[in-house]
């Protein structure tokens, strides 16, 4: 089978540079294999929250202080302000709206019932201007009935401190019986399935009303539209006080239809998707990578101009650590990272650990290497890169949608350049 | 509690020393106090193998610890067994080995009362698939395996039945003394930061290693051997019988099976007294723990190592040897008068696990003989709570309490015994899964906090096994914590409570942070401080 780009992994990075790729034109394969983090997500995509352990407020302005190995640095800040414009528009083609800018960080409550600066959130979830106060005095919580996944003790604990008042409900329905009765089955995308469909969204709705009557807002978890995208809206037009969702995973229902609207997109552009497929292996010619090995295919090689790693960090097993070192498991690339474990880590798990910043290396134009050489048509996008600690600097998503972006950039400027030479 | 109470005794340590011992005196009818500095079995008690030896790793090299080792190992099985498997276990030759050994060893074995019969290698494979298929002798012997938390916790809770009192997070900061009598102890409560005292007519000093800084606040001296040693867990359970070398004792050469996991250990270190609060495992202590594990089971080459951990044998310096050239592995029973001239205080120390038993007899019968109690010891024959035999079987038992889920109830009843029958399961809120791994129910964590002395989510880990499975606590320790939070009535300390319980669990992580362990570790992260935005200085 022949591409012009095959991506290897399908989270937010992966499917970012197929959705990219395919509206411009070119013909894309996407192999993934499993979950990805975007299964987890809080709802908002962050960019650049902290530097230096300082708080960001404008993350555009501070990404110079960042080191010079970072992936915004790589990419250039003048790229970087343009695709960090790009980005939500693309969202916003594949059907999700969010809500945020990057010169100016915005807050979202967190379910510790703190503030936290973030870039891009989804409309399901409410931002806020400011850190140091909330706009409301009076709060109810409300909970489902042995959901476990949603802290109402920390969220009133965080709230509190703020000078809201809150008082905490649980909310009964009978639709939820049937799951209950199954000890483990009471989590959240098994919750946001009933709320799909039927009345128990109305049900729901209006025993909440009774509880809320007092309450500036009411606070939910955001177990709301996994298939059915409408009826986050549905639900905070039949609430009659604003709604304030809050992250409860695992898993996270916005994240699951985050993951399928991007995939959707991909697919109605025309993409292929291999889901569930893994990228076992690589044939090379030289200093290219001709075609990909994957489990399902067998013989059949997939080959293209051009191929993308965005196949995740250690948790997606983009890349691996064994006892004796860290390696890459499809090519062998060059890795950064220390080789002798007890370089890992930190003793304190709170700290910055040294493990985080750890990924591929590559050129300047975000080529992977073999043994210090460039590979001509492999590129690498998102959490597979070395070079920052996206959870200490709140710049996940914000690389995987950046880096994705600049990188299809690079193939599509690659092949105007070949096809000029033809 | 009434502080101005006179107990009969007060015991120092919730080890498993100091909760036998609390619950010998009670059962004499003494009226007793125990305290703990931190939680019960935090020291060595909750930092060893588990073994429950047969005696035979030290038949060769000690006569006297081998034949204590076989009676208490008879005794537990008895009263215990809600806390004991028996797993048997064997010991084997490897081609490195010497097998003259053998013969030795089984005479010495058959001299302790140690029942020890050579078997066929061949048989060997066959009755435990794991063992390293090489071998050329093995020697079938009756080790089992020991759950020294449940251990520790039923003796204190036969030590409540018979109306002892019990301090857990209270640190004895100082020894009261009218002369050269010790009438009392000085508490720091670390819960509420405030200092207590109370009388009692003995002080048992029953505070393992940390013996030896007690008996210097009394004004004694005791010289202790501290000698650390590293475990490693792995994620699930290779062998089913106790797997040893037959060869003098040496590094890493146990492996026990418990529940669904195993450990192998352990390295031997002689550690200065000033690091006994230190626990750390270092990368060589790993790498050779594993080196090590592989001659007894090879398949431990590729599986998953969940948690390291390290403890401090409480071994003393014979007295007329301060450098500890000449150390006991035996109990040591001090009684201050008669060595030092410091009446009504006593040291109980040495031994093993295995032995807590015998040395809280020890260490009571002093008191009586002191106290002029007459009353004998009856320790060795009433099984402890969890363990008592029924009318119908333990089972049929638990299952007609309850009504929930078949994996709550399997896993409750292993862990409480005959106790999982306080554990409520009226309706589904009860039923529900905290901890999917060991299947820890609502109800369960509600019993543990109302019934089992719980100040926090990492006493709440040694009563549940929440948080202790091939997960170790992502998600289920937020939600108990959340349990503890709502039961405790305490917001603000549950989330310093979920920080510290990450940090505890990363301890045992960062030894062998590697494959799935930094794949958790990475998304545990992401999780608590991305996602649910918990960082330490929230609290
Ligand atoms: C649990 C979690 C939650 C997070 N939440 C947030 C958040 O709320 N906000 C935020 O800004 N950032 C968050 N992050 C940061 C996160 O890294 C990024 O937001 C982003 O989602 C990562 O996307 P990715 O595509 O680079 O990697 P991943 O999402 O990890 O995707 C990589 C994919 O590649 C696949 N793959 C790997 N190897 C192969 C192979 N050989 N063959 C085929 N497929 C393969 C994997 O199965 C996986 O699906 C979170 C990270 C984690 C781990
Ligand atoms: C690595 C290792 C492996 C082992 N393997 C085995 C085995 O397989 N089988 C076996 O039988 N034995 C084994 N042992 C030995 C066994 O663990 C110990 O002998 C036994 O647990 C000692 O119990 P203890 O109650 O005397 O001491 P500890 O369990 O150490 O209890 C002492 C208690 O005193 C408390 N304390 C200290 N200071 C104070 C204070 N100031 N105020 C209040 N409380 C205080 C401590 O917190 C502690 O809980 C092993 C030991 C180690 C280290």
């Amino acid at each position: 089978m022949k591409f012009d780009t095959v991506i290897i992994g399908g989270g937010l990075s992966g499917l970012t540079c197929g959705i990219r790729l395919m509206e411009q034109g070119r013909k894309c394969a996407i192999v993934s294999s499993g979950q990805s983090a975007i299964h987890f997500f809080s709802g908002s995509f962050d960019l650049l929250s902290r530097v230096n352990g300082q708080e960001v407020t404008n993350p555009l302005e501070s990404i110079h202080s960042l080191p010079s190995e970072h992936p915004y640095q790589r990419v250039g800040q003048a790229n970087i302000a343009r695709l960090a414009e790009e980005a939500p528009q693309l969202l916003d083609r594949a059907g999700m709206v969010f809500a945020g800018t990057a010169k100016r960080n915005h807050f979202v409550l967190t379910p510790m019932g703190t503030m936290k600066p973030t870039w891009l959130t989804l409309d399901d979830f409410t931002s806020f201007a400011k850190n140091d106060k909330l706009p409301l005095s009076r709060a109810t919580i409300v909970n489902l009935q042995g959901f476990l996944d949603f802290h109402t003790l920390f969220i009133k604990d965080g709230l509190t401190r703020y000078g809201v008042e809150v008082q905490v409900r649980n909310v009964a329905m009978a639709q939820f019986e049937a799951i209950r009765r199954n000890p483990s089955e009471m989590r959240s995308s098994n919750i946001a399935k009933v709320f799909d469909q039927g009345d128990a969204l109305d049900q729901f709705a209006e025993k909440v009303n009774k509880l809320g009557k007092e309450s500036d807002v009411i606070i939910l978890p955001a177990v709301f539209g996994l298939f059915n995208t409408t009826v986050p809206a549905a639900l905070k037009a039949r609430i009659n006080k604003p709604v304030v969702l809050l992250p409860a995973v695992p898993p996270s229902t916005p994240g699951i239809r985050c993951q399928i609207q991007l995939r959707q997109r991909f697919q109605e552009l025309g993409g292929t998707h291999f889901l569930g497929d893994m990228v076992r292996e690589g044939k090379f010619k030289g200093n290219r990578l001709r075609y990909v090995n994957t489990n399902n295919h067998g013989d059949i090689q997939l080959e293209a101009d051009h191929f993308i790693l965005a196949s995740g960090s250690f948790y997606s097993k983009g890349i691996k650590a064994g006892p004796y070192g860290l390696f890459e498991p499809i090519f062998g690339l060059d890795v950064d990272g220390e080789n002798e474990r007890e370089k890992w880590f930190d003793k304190q798990v709170f700290n910055n650990q040294p493990y985080m910043h750890y990924g591929v290396r590559t050129d300047a134009r975000f080529r992977p290497m073999i043994n210090g050489q460039p590979v001509e048509n492999l590129y690498a996008a998102g959490s597979v890169l070395a070079g920052s600690n996206p959870l200490k600097e709140g710049s996940g998503a914000g690389i995987c949608l950046l880096t994705s972006l600049h990188v299809a950039e690079q193939i599509l400027q690659d092949q105007d350049d070949e096809e000029r030479y033809i | 509690m009434n502080t101005s109470k006179d107990y009969d005794v007060i015991i120092i340590g919730g080890g498993a020393t100091g909760a036998g011992t609390a619950r010998d005196c009670a059962m004499r009818g003494l009226s007793v106090l125990l305290v703990e500095r931190h939680d019960l079995a935090t020291g060595a008690t909750g930092r060893n193998h588990g073994l429950l030896h047969s005696g035979a790793r030290y038949a060769v090299t000690d006569h006297e610890s081998a034949s204590e080792c076989i009676q208490e190992n008879m005794i537990l099985r008895r009263i215990a067994s809600h806390c004991v498997e028996e797993n048997d276990g064997l010991f084997i030759t490897l081609p490195d080995d010497d097998i003259a050994f053998q013969s030795l060893f089984i005479d010495s074995c058959q001299k302790a009362g140690i029942n020890a019969q050579a078997i066929d290698p061949d048989y060997a494979r066959l009755i435990e698939p794991s063992v390293n298929p090489e071998l050329i002798g093995a020697v079938k012997v009756p080790d089992g395996s020991v759950d020294p938390f449940r251990l520790a916790l039923s003796n204190v809770l036969d030590a409540k039945i018979h109306n002892a009192d019990l301090l857990t997070h209270h640190e004895v900061t100082g020894i009261i003394r009218k002369g050269d009598r010790v009438t009392g102890v000085e508490l720091y409560d670390h819960q509420t930061r405030a200092k207590v005292s109370y009388h009692g007519k003995i002080v048992v000093n029953a505070a393992g290693i940390w013996g030896q800084h007690l008996a210097g606040l009394a004004g004694v001296t005791v010289n202790m051997f501290p000698a650390k040693g590293s475990l490693l867990i792995f994620g699930h359970r290779v062998n089913t019988m106790i797997l040893n070398r037959c060869r003098k004792p040496a590094n890493a050469d146990i492996l026990v099976p418990g529940d669904t996991i195993c450990l192998i250990g352990t390295t031997s270190e002689r550690i200065p007294y000033d690091e006994i609060d230190n626990m750390y495992v270092s990368t060589e202590d790993v790498d050779v723990l594993i080196r090590e594990g592989m001659k007894l089971a090879p398949s431990l080459a590729t599986t998953r190592v969940l948690r390291a951990y390290a403890g401090v044998r409480p071994l003393v310096a014979a007295d007329d040897d301060p450098n500890g050239r000449n150390i006991s592995r035996g109990i040591v029973l001090l009684d201050h008068q008669e060595r030092d001239g410091l009446s009504g205080f006593i040291t109980i120390t040495g031994g093993k696990l295995m032995t807590y038993r015998l040395m809280a007899e020890w260490a009571t019968d002093l008191v009586c003989r002191k106290l002029a109690v007459e009353k004998q010891c009856e320790t060795a024959d009433n099984p402890l709570p969890g363990s008592e035999k029924n009318d119908f079987s333990v089972k049929s038992a638990t299952r007609k309490i309850y009504s929930g889920s078949r994996v709550v109830q399997m896993s409750a009843q292993d862990r409480h015994g005959t106790l999982a029958s306080n554990i409520a399961s009226s309706d589904m809120m009860d039923d529900a899964m905290v901890c999917e791994c060991e299947g820890v129910s609502i109800g369960e964590v509600n019993y543990a906090i109302k019934e089992l002395h719980v100040a926090n989510l990492i006493d709440l880990r040694r009563r549940t096994r929440v948080g202790m499975g091939t997960c170790q606590g992502e998600l289920c320790a937020c939600r108990a914590a959340g349990l503890l939070g709502e039961a405790l009535e305490e917001t603000v300390q549950a989330k310093d409570d979920l920080a510290n319980f990450l940090q505890e669990r990363w301890k045992g992580m960062y030894p062998i942070a590697w494959g799935e362990t930094l794949i958790e570790s990475q998304f545990t992260s992401w999780i608590y401080e991305g996602i649910y935005g918990l960082k330490p200085e929230n609290n």
